[in-house]
């Protein structure tokens, strides 16, 4: 049975077991130095990175606020387009709809893309247990799944392991599900990365079911967009028949050129990029490309709840980056595990609490203190989620609950001591200098404070007073005669006020019995009027500050120099040609690879291919995916490129095919002309049609999730060429 | 300028020098000390370990005590933060209106010390000398709440004899987090410890800070053996750290007199 986070331990003693261990210490040292590294290269590149994280901040918030609004819209787009939409309250509720869409199709197994949302509602298990199996194809979360592991990282869920131990994993257990590791896998990422090529291909093409999370739900287009790596995504997106997309409520956002913000903050903050490999987008059912049978489940599962909370609803803004975590010293000594939760890090310490009920939840009471307030997330979080803000918030809501717990806590009587002491300046003069007249017998003694304190006194020596007071000192030496200065007499009396804050959505959530027969229609209204109620009030639609478009438009010549240098960068190659010279351009870039066979979609020009001597295959959209992995390559042009990320853009038009067509075989020349090139991400946004299924392309498929260290050639195509017509 | 102190409830009762050193500098520059006796606690501990309550009556009592200041000098980075940014949000969360008003109304006269040299009297050089090799630490409120950027160096640069040396990885917390180090002893020493050997790798004899409070998880850390901290390696600190921790206020009141 997968393993779960169920009974994992407090943080304080998952802490303390992961700092014991030197292996996972070294390793998470050396990832999250890399990543950080990497991640502050690429944000120091963007003049615009404040004006960026500002915007990210107010779509993100604005989507929030007019949540009820958006969803609603969203789910009319998406019917409109095809596809079915999902309500689940909770995670029982969502993998049961999982479960009912996959039993229908008959098929005893599916293929999945990295999904934290999958983890949270801890599907994997229900799949098991109905007799299917689920098969991981992020490299990371099948290397987690073969070692039967648990996630430790919401971007890299592999971060705490190193190549040695990726390859005796592999070695051990790859056979198990399916085609066994070579007996000489090194442990070369390269080699780690074709290995898992190799196990999955197959998989893949056989593949019947696909499940998905999302990074974004467009609800003006009723769009879903995924950014990846390694193109098992899109294999999974676009091979199967059926399509499961799970998505928490809040990864809405209102406008399809909202894109252009999260599309440069993600990657950045994420791995460190400018682009990732590949952003897939795509809208409803497309007829002849891709899933005929779409699904998108919306699940709420403690959110609705946590947009009640005033404070705690910003973390609901997140976009899963992982940048906190990457920074943060806490999660780099600890790593994952320690946190008990399948978010961890900064993010989770105040997403868990909430989506799990801090109130009650004895791991959730911890996360709030797992931290040392340094701010150091706050810094880094692209959406500027005031991490440390939130942190205090909800320590104010664990000790509210603990309050009218008898009896009362060390920690509780502890800070009453303190609340007495620092009541009246002069019991803290009184107690200080007493201490300090009475503590030279214990000077450079060894000192064991009892109970809670010796938190303290296990690492640490115990500080003693050794002079007077500065109060005394002052009182003696300086105070003149008649200053000396009285408590106020306005002084406020201490006074406990009524903490409870008023009651969470919770009380209007929809209670339903795990076993009731919820129906789609009770369960949309359900968590619709929910979240109706926690945004009471919460009407604004503020404009978002789009200064950062503010981008100066550099000459068309330096666009293409700077799109060519940008592609250049991913290990792709650059040629340039004319429209005289492309075909043998293209016949060279074939060549040069040792492709003799392609594929070319329908509104490729013949003429383009007039030197190629090899085979060619022109698809009407009905090729088989095997006859498609057959070929060595595959030749199209493009709808737009971004010269500042180096990005090709596929909008499934006559020239580019259908999506398939570009993603199995392992050799893809893409055209495109000068035209095309646009300076930077905001630019390209109006040249694209929503409706149509599009793949962002940036350099090969690749992955960074072998100690963050970039490697090109996974799933997708291994090798890319881009040719630059100048017109 | 008249100036008021709040010297902090830690600095009152545990580093008194640290105080006078305050006043020391302040008034070797000319200007007049105040000190208002029924000062205690800013209320920092209570309210980052979620005693809402609690902190905010040491924060009214705050306000109400320094009533009549017009500048207050805070010797402590993450006081100066709590007084400037977490009375309004806690206050906030609280529903005190008119706690939340005294909060913003308060927050404009509150100076951590080396922000009040720099940007209120407009000085670098205090006058100081101090013939030592010294790191400095930049306390994660400073650095990151209050942001006092790189004035505390500015003031160091001036500082007569002194040996400046850059402590590596200086942006990292030291692990010391209020209550973090009673309620997560382990992760803390396991960050402290990393610190030291950042310290003692400077090379530097004094290790100086805007917080008192950092200083002491450090120092008094460095005193016990660091083999007892849970991934203690070897190669990190070999050895008992002979470096000494000193406040920031206390490098810059010192003269070839002494104090």
């Amino acid at each position: 049975m997968a393993r779960t986070f169920a009974g994992a331990p407090d943080f304080p003693i998952g802490a303390k077991v992961s700092l014991a261990n030197p292996q996972l210490r070294s390793n998470m040292a050396r990832a999250t130095r890399t990543i950080r590294e990497k991640r502050n290269l690429r944000v120091s590149e963007l003049d615009t990175w404040e004006e960026l994280r500002v915007a990210g901040e107010s779509i993100k918030r604005s989507g929030l606020a007019n949540l009820h609004d958006l969803l609603t819209t969203f789910e009319k787009n998406v019917t409109d387009a095809g596809g079915h939409v999902h309500w689940a309250v909770d995670a029982e509720h969502a993998r049961r709809i999982v479960l009912e869409i996959v039993e229908e199709t008959g098929s005893k197994d599916v293929v999945k893309i990295k999904s934290m949302t999958s983890v949270e509602i801890d599907l994997n298990s229900a799949l098991e247990k109905a007799g299917i199996t689920a098969y991981e194809t992020d490299l990371a979360e099948l290397i987690v799944q073969l070692g039967d592991d648990l996630p430790s990282h919401i971007v890299v869920p592999a971060i705490h392991r190193n190549r040695d131990e990726v390859r005796d994993i592999f070695k051990a257990h790859m056979g198990e599900w399916g085609l066994k590791a070579p007996d000489d896998l090194s442990s070369a990422p390269e080699d780690l990365a074709r290995a898992a090529r190799l196990h999955l291909r197959e998989r893949f093409l056989a593949s019947q079911v696909g499940i998905s999370g999302a990074n974004f739900l467009v609800a003006e287009t009723g769009s879903v967009a995924i950014v990846e790596s390694e193109g098992n995504g899109r294999m999974c997106l676009t091979l199967p028949n059926t399509l499961i997309s799970l998505a928490g409520i809040d990864k809405i956002i209102p406008r399809f050129e909202d894109l252009d913000v999260f599309f440069q903050v993600l990657p950045r903050s994420a791995t460190g990029e400018r682009m990732n490999p590949y952003n897939s987008i795509w809208t409803g059912v497309t007829k002849g490309d891709g899933p005929q049978n779409f699904h998108v489940v919306l699940i709420d599962n403690g959110r609705s709840s946590a947009l009640d909370d005033r404070v705690g609803r910003d973390a609901l803004r997140c976009i899963r980056c992982a940048a906190c975590l990457n920074v943060c010293p806490v999660y780099e000594r600890v790593g994952g595990h320690a946190y008990g939760s399948v978010y961890p890090g900064p993010i989770g310490a105040v997403l868990t609490p909430q989506l799990n009920h801090v109130t009650s939840d004895h791991v959730a009471q911890s996360l709030p203190y797992a931290s040392t307030l340094c701010g150091a997330c706050f810094d880094a979080c692209p959406v500027r989620i005031d991490i440390p803000k939130l942190l205090v918030h909800l320590r104010g809501e664990v000790v509210d609950a603990k309050r009218s717990l008898t009896p009362k806590s060390q920690e509780q009587a502890g800070m009453r001591a303190a609340s007495w002491l620092f009541a009246r300046s002069s019991r803290l003069r009184s107690v200080g200098d007493f201490g300090a007249k009475t503590s030279s017998p214990l000077r450079g003694r060894k000192i064991s404070l009892p109970g809670w304190l010796s938190g303290w006194s296990r690492f640490r020596a115990v500080p003693l007073p050794s002079q007077v007071t500065f109060a005394t000192w002052w009182h003696k030496e300086r105070a003149v005669e008649g200053e000396t200065q009285q408590p106020s007499s306005r002084r406020r009396e201490f006074r406990h006020k009524n903490t409870s804050i008023e009651p969470h959505a919770l009380g209007i959530r929809p209670v339903v019995a795990p076993d009731a027969a919820l129906n789609q229609a009770n369960a949309r209204d359900a968590i619709l009027s929910a979240i109706r109620y926690s945004n009471r009030g919460q009407n604004e639609q503020p404009p978002i500050p789009r200064s950062y478009r503010r981008a100066a438009r550099v000459e068309t010549i330096d666009t293409i120099e700077h799109f060519k240098e940008r592609v250049s960068d991913y290990q792709a190659t650059v040629r340039y040609a004319s429209f005289e010279t492309i075909d043998s351009a293209i016949a060279e870039a074939l060549s040069s690879r040792g492709s003799t066979s392609i594929v070319i979609p329908a509104g490729v020009p013949q003429e383009w291919l007039s030197s190629f001597a090899g085979t060619v295959i022109t698809d009407d959209g009905t090729l088989e995916h095997a006859s498609i992995n057959a070929v060595d390559a595959v030749v199209t042009g493009c709808t737009a490129a971004i010269a500042e990320t180096g990005t090709v853009i596929l909008n499934s038009e006559a020239d580019q095919g259908r999506r398939v067509i570009t993603l199995i075989p392992d050799h893809h020349v893409v055209i495109v002309r000068s035209g095309q090139v646009v300076p930077d991400v905001p630019d390209v946004i109006a040249r694209l049609d929503p409706a149509r299924p599009q793949t962002w392309i940036s350099g090969p498929s690749a992955t960074s999730d072998i100690e963050l260290s970039r490697v090109e050639g996974v799933h997708g195509p291994r090798k890319l060429d881009v040719i630059i017509v100048r017109e | 300028m008249r100036i008021s102190l709040f010297v902090t409830c830690m600095n009152n009762v545990l580093y008194p020098d640290t105080g006078r050193a305050v006043v020391a500098v302040l008034e070797r520059l000319g200007h007049q000390v105040d000190f208002v006796e029924s000062q205690t606690c800013c209320g920092q501990m209570h309210l980052n370990a979620g005693y809402r309550p609690e902190g905010l009556s040491l924060a009214r009592k705050v306000i109400d005590s320094f009533e009549k200041a017009d500048v207050v000098v805070v010797p402590s980075g993450s006081c100066t933060s709590t007084m400037r940014h977490l009375w309004r949000d806690v206050a906030t969360d609280e529903r005190d209106e008119g706690l939340v008003r005294a909060s913003e109304e308060f927050a404009p006269k509150v100076f951590e010390f080396t922000e009040l040299l720099v940007d209120v009297l407009g000085v670098t050089d205090v006058g100081a000398y101090f013939e030592r090799r010294v790191t400095y630490h930049p306390t994660c409120h400073s650095l990151r709440s209050i942001r006092v950027g790189d004035r505390p160096l500015a003031l160091l640069r001036e500082v007569r004899g002194i040996e400046l040396v850059e402590l590596p990885e200086f942006d990292q917390c030291c692990g010391f987090g209020g209550l973090f180090a009673l309620k997560n002893p382990d992760t803390s020493a396991a960050m402290g410890l990393d610190k030291i050997a950042n310290v003692i790798a400077s090379g530097a004899d004094v290790l100086c800070a805007s917080d008192n409070s950092c200083l002491t998880h450090l120092s008094t850390l460095a005193k016990k053996s660091p083999s007892l901290v849970p991934g203690y390696r070897t190669d990190s600190v070999q050895s008992q750290p002979n470096f000494e921790v000193k406040h920031i206020a206390e490098i810059l009141a010192s003269t070839k007199e002494g104090l």
